[in-house]
């Protein structure tokens, strides 16, 4: 074992440009992997940030990777979040179109958030098309979309958002939390909530 | 090559594609699909591509015109099963097979065909 190593280690000393291109190609693997970043956010919904530029490659792999996820997970909808995609041209909306055709054929209905007035013009301007596809602002406002699709409704709960508070507080630190502790706390959010409304 | 088989449930079609689909398969079916609609008050028709995993441009048309043709005939189409990688090769081939219903198994295409039939009826 000890023998099987030590030549191995000098080899690498030995050429250190070899030993710097598996880094790199090491590292490109990571990168890869973490810039498709397929979650899911509920039962039947999966979400795909999008973070930086949009090539063809790098669509081909998250439309790849998006697809196995879709048949792995069973979802109906999948929300692609483009809020952090620096440029949209029409080079970017033919990929996401791709990828919203390729998901659709899976049966999946793809929703594209986090566009904002400035793509929107730019993509009028350009002529793009994006009918056919649902979009919203928001990731918040296309999980929501996503939900009434699937019959859910999000509600509060009678006093949900007090408690919410409450454990936050009392999740800091590990004690116990009293009923009587959150008491005023309690009255004092639900008279702030109630000006509000 | 073996025929697709078309089985009858209720008021739905289900052929299952058991194999790699040929041309002249592909056109086989098409027309038993047909046929089995002319002969039978099916509404609906469930096609299953779990198992295909080679697709090219005429077999994409082909499944293009079996939707097309059951709706000419009063039912609706729902293509279940589909491989990622055939969603991918079709696309890259500019099929996008916009007026097909699709689903991800048969059990979501049973229900989407449910929908769909329930929704001509009150139309």
């Amino acid at each position: 074992m000890t023998q099987d190593r030590a030549p191995q280690a000098t080899r690498s000393q030995a050429n250190p440009q070899a030993a710097t291109a598996s880094t790199i190609e090491e590292q490109r693997r990571a990168i890869r992997e973490l810039q498709t970043p397929v979650i899911q956010v509920w039962e039947g919904i999966l979400a795909l940030p999008i973070v930086g530029a949009l090539d063809t490659a790098r669509s081909q792999e998250m439309t790849e990777t998006l697809l196995q996820r879709i048949v792995e997970t069973g979802s109906d909808i999948v929300i692609l979040d483009i809020t952090a995609v620096p440029v949209i041209d029409t080079a970017v909306a033919k990929h996401l179109l791709e990828t919203v055709a390729a998901a659709r054929l899976l049966g999946a209905e793809v929703l594209i958030v986090g566009l904002t007035t400035r793509t929107a013009m730019t993509l009028v301007h350009l002529g793009v098309d994006l009918g056919g596809v649902t979009t919203r602002t928001t990731l918040a406002k296309g999980l929501e979309l996503a939900f009434s699709r699937l019959g859910l409704e999000v509600t509060r709960r009678a006093g949900g958002a007090l408690r919410t508070a409450g454990s936050e507080a009392a999740g800091a630190s590990d004690r116990p939390r009293g009923l009587g502790g959150n008491a005023s706390h309690d009255a004092a959010r639900h008279g702030a909530e109630r000006q509000d409304a | 090559m073996a025929r697709v088989p078309i089985i009858r449930v209720g008021d739905t079609l289900i052929a299952t594609v058991l194999e790699d689909l040929h041309d002249r398969d592909a056109l086989q079916l098409q027309e038993d699909i047909g046929a089995a609609l002319e002969r039978t008050d099916a509404r609906g028709v469930l096609l299953d591509l779990t198992v295909v995993e080679l697709i090219d441009s005429f077999l994409g048309r082909t499944l293009n015109d079996v939707a097309a043709g059951t709706r000419l005939l009063g039912a609706q189409a729902v293509i279940v099963g589909m491989q990622p990688a055939v969603a991918m090769t079709l696309v890259e081939l500019g099929l996008e097979l916009k007026g097909v219903r699709t689903a991800l198994n048969a059990e979501k295409g049973m229900a989407l065909l449910r929908r769909l039939i329930a929704g001509d009826e009150t139309a």
